[in-house]
């Protein structure tokens, strides 16, 4: 069991590393941030710059310099906002986190129970009613979703507001948007995982035993079924993470994906750096916890 | 049993973990929502920075004109007006004189003076503080304080600009800004002598400003100004209709109908100094031959584009030069829409059967794609097969634009002119090959231009700038370095409680803007 975790927490060092190392290295082949920070300047008065942002180095002493102040939390000023990158980042990253969670908890609420359900009544009309849902539901695209929503429920109805980030209500239309485009997802992984328990020889004997219909769905068949939900749970959150974007922007949600999206265009270098390797981090430990799941979900996983 | 209970208990309890760790993260305060003494106004992107030296966004500009005053001011009608200047005037081609006005106070309470006008000219011009609007006001050498209700700007050569530059430069104050540092004052603690002072900024959320009740001008009509970030059009406009948001800006021109027929809002326009051209890559065929340039610029139909694409929103113009710019030559011509004569002209420039090019437009440009596509179509129409490249804004596009717009036939882009009323504004960024220009050292191969713009840029003399800049015109509407379109409107959309009106240079001055009671 410890030697799990130490060598799960090895794996997630060099993935940091390596992760590190692309971003530097896809940063600063995509263009010269001086030229952006001073459009107007001289080519003089470029080169002081670039010489006080130590951007004239040799690539692999930048990145070296940027590893050894990066392990202590420094990930520089950044160039635009003039301040450390580090906390721009994570100012927003709970508002980014918050979205994700509603939408995923939204989508695990309506796809789960859907996709048991369609497994069970297989070829009803049920069954059939949520296909074309999921064909509908991933068919439209976030940004149009988000935009409907508004238009439906802050302009036409005046329920809930249209946009911004600064009450409860206000959480409501994102987390919808974003968890609609999540939830046909869940709900067929959900619905052939169930299919495929369903038909095994234990919920057969299960049956047989006498055990009620729910008892052997809920109980038996859904622990095991779990084990694909809850991987593409985890993976999915990783998506959503950097997906969320397009959400935050419809929404005008001051989150990580739309500071990270400008970033980029303005080669705000330690912004990105700090952004990138913060998601990513996050996301490794996401499927961290979900190698845990597994250990409670699956015996064989702790056995061996 | 007691197993179930047991896993029953820990899941509920892992998923309440989870939740709790969620509500670290709620959104709490109020809603943002506008009241009987309050206006909002939504901008698309945010300010990157409070400290009014530190950018050169105008979404910077439009937060920072209401906590900041600059020595000069504009009225409506775009003449200028003192601000914290009473009287200017030039003494000689180089010394510009300012009289201060006396009795200002800064937010903090502290009296405003020739020391902070001083501070704040030296601050950007020291190269050390990396200030983005240095190359605005770099030919001015020194600031002199003559006596405590004067100063003179001293600069190096005869600085023509030097007005329209101090109409957007804000005043900060010096004992306030060494006190608390730069950090600081660009995140927490701005202080300037504007109508509005700071109370808070959430970064991509929103300003929140309160009026300042000692301000010179007076109190502003209204008390809280708050300035929301959304960065979708069409966000913004629901929020307008919802009552939301009282002023949205660069609106598309295909949702006007919309506005103006819904019950709470209206829309105001008014024509601004943005001019739209294509420049043409003069270093490779087809436009080294000044035929085939000048074909370029018969085949579009100027006017089918405003009034298509423009809702009618925009005025042709002859060249480059807008018509509200000091300087424009009402007696310059412009192309016109003549596809047989582009024909003919593309024939003797070499090309009897048409000749493929490419172009390039950036997606964040102002209507961009349908532009791009419009041109494409009726370039293509006269022979010069047009291949458009549409990029996003983002490395890619900035690499390319680095790139000296190589393996390119040219760009479809927009210049605003800074909101600087004058032809140097545009012809310096577009034509001048200097390496610190713009485009024009890629682009732009016009023999004697160069030394026409500077001869234009070195002298106050107004009389003798109008002659050179109509030789200019007369030389770049041959020459076709460019094709020449149109300059647009700035379109507001109003919620029906405010009243206010467009500007000729994209401001949005709030202290003008007035609520319905």
């Amino acid at each position: 069991m410890t030697a799990v975790l130490l060598r799960r927490l090895l794996r997630l060092l060099v993935v940091c590393f390596g992760i590190s190392l692309i971003t530097f290295l896809l940063l600063h082949i995509s263009g010269d941030p001086v030229a952006m920070i001073l459009p107007e300047a001289t080519e003089a008065d470029r080169a002081t710059l670039r010489e006080t942002l130590g951007l004239n180095r040799p690539l692999l002493v930048q990145y070296g310099s940027f590893i050894g102040r990066a392990v202590q939390g420094d990930f520089g000023q950044s160039f635009f906002h003039r301040s450390p990158a580090l906390p721009l980042v994570f100012e927003r990253m709970p508002t980014t986190l918050l979205l994700t969670f509603f939408a995923l908890a939204l989508a695990v609420c309506m796809a789960i129970p859907a996709g048991i359900l369609t497994a069970v009544k297989r070829y009803s009309f049920v069954d059939h009613l949520a296909t074309l849902l999921v064909l509908l539901g991933q068919s439209m695209p976030v940004f149009w979703t988000g935009i409907m929503l508004i238009l439906l429920f802050a302009v036409a109805w005046n329920l809930l507001p249209a946009s911004g980030w600064d009450t409860w209500a206000s959480t409501i239309l994102p987390a919808i948007t974003l968890g609609t485009f999540q939830a046909p997802l869940f709900l067929r992984i959900s619905r052939s995982a169930m299919l495929e328990v369903l038909g095994l020889d234990y919920v057969r004997t299960a049956r047989a035993k006498g055990l009620k219909e729910q008892v052997v769905i809920i109980k038996h068949a859904l622990k095991n079924a779990a084990i694909p939900i809850v991987t593409v749970i985890g993976l999915q959150f990783g998506v959503l993470l950097g997906g969320a974007v397009v959400t935050e922007t419809v929404f005008a949600i001051p989150g990580t994906g739309r500071l990270i999206v400008r970033a980029i265009g303005q080669l705000d270098f330690p912004v990105v750096q700090a952004g990138v390797i913060t998601l990513a981090l996050i996301i490794v430990l996401i499927n961290f916890i979900v190698d845990l799941l597994y250990l409670y979900l699956n015996p064989q996983v702790r056995i061996s | 049993m007691k197993r179930c209970l047991r896993d029953s208990i820990y899941r509920w309890g892992v998923l309440l973990v989870l939740l709790g760790l969620g509500m670290l993260g709620t959104p709490t305060g109020a809603a943002l929502a506008a009241d009987a003494d309050t206006i909002v106004m939504a901008l698309g992107l945010d300010q990157d920075t409070m400290d009014p030296h530190m950018h050169f966004q105008r979404v910077g500009i439009l937060m920072n004109i209401n906590m900041y005053d600059s020595l000069l001011h504009k009225n409506t009608k775009l003449e200028y007006e003192p601000s914290l200047a009473t009287m200017w005037k030039a003494l000689n081609d180089t010394t510009w004189e300012f009289k201060l006005r006396q009795g200002v106070k800064f937010h903090n309470g502290d009296p405003f003076s020739a020391e902070d006008v001083k501070f704040s000219f030296d601050r950007v011009l020291d190269p050390n503080t990396k200030s983005p609007q240095y190359g605005n006001i770099r030919g001015i050498k020194e600031v002199k304080i003559i006596d405590p209700d004067t100063v003179h700007l001293i600069t190096d050569k005869p600085f023509p600009l030097l007005l329209e530059r101090v109409v957007f430069f804000p005043i900060i104050p010096k004992k306030h800004f060494e006190k608390v540092g730069a950090q600081a004052f660009a995140e927490s603690a701005p202080v300037g002598t504007g109508p509005y002072k700071f109370v808070e900024w959430k970064r991509d959320q929103y300003l929140k400003m309160e009026r300042f009740t000692e301000h010179w001008r007076g109190p502003a009509p209204t008390k809280n100004l708050i300035i929301r970030v959304i960065p979708e059009t069409s966000t913004q406009v629901a929020e307008l209709k919802t009552g939301g948001v009282d002023i949205v800006r660069n609106l598309a021109p295909d949702l006007i109908p919309d506005l103006k027929a819904h019950s709470n809002t209206y829309v105001s326009t008014a024509p601004i100094l943005r001019t739209h051209y294509v420049m043409l890559d003069m270093r490779e065929a087809p436009f080294t031959k000044k035929e085939a340039r000048q074909a370029a610029n018969y085949a579009i139909d100027r006017q089918a584009i405003i009034d298509k694409l423009m809702g009618g929103l925009g005025r042709v113009v002859p060249t480059v030069i807008n018509p509200m710019a000091f300087g424009y030559d009402p007696t310059v011509e412009g192309y016109g829409y003549d596809p047989k004569k582009a024909k003919e002209l593309l024939k003797q420039a070499g090309y009897p059967n048409g000749v493929d090019i490419t172009l390039h437009i950036g997606t964040s440009e102002a209507f961009g794609r349908q532009l791009a596509e419009a041109i494409t179509e009726m370039l293509t129409e006269v022979g010069l097969r047009t291949n458009l490249k549409i990029w996003d804004p983002g490395p890619a596009y900035n690499k390319f634009f680095q790139g000296e717009g190589k393996a390119t036939n040219g760009f479809i882009g927009s210049w605003g002119y800074y909101s600087t009323f004058d032809a140097d504004a545009i012809l310096h960024p577009l034509y001048h090959t200097e390496p610190g220009g713009w485009v024009g050292k890629w682009y732009t191969r016009v023999p004697g231009l160069d030394e026409l713009i500077d001869e234009a840029r070195s002298t106050l003399d107004k009389e003798k700038r109008l002659v050179t800049y109509a030789k200019i015109q007369r030389l770049i509407k041959e020459e076709a370095p460019s094709i020449f379109l149109y300059h647009q409107h700035d379109m507001l959309g109003m919620n029906k409680r405010v009243e206010y009106a467009a500007r000729g240079d994209e401001w949005i001055w709030l202290y003008d803007a007035k609520l319905r009671k």
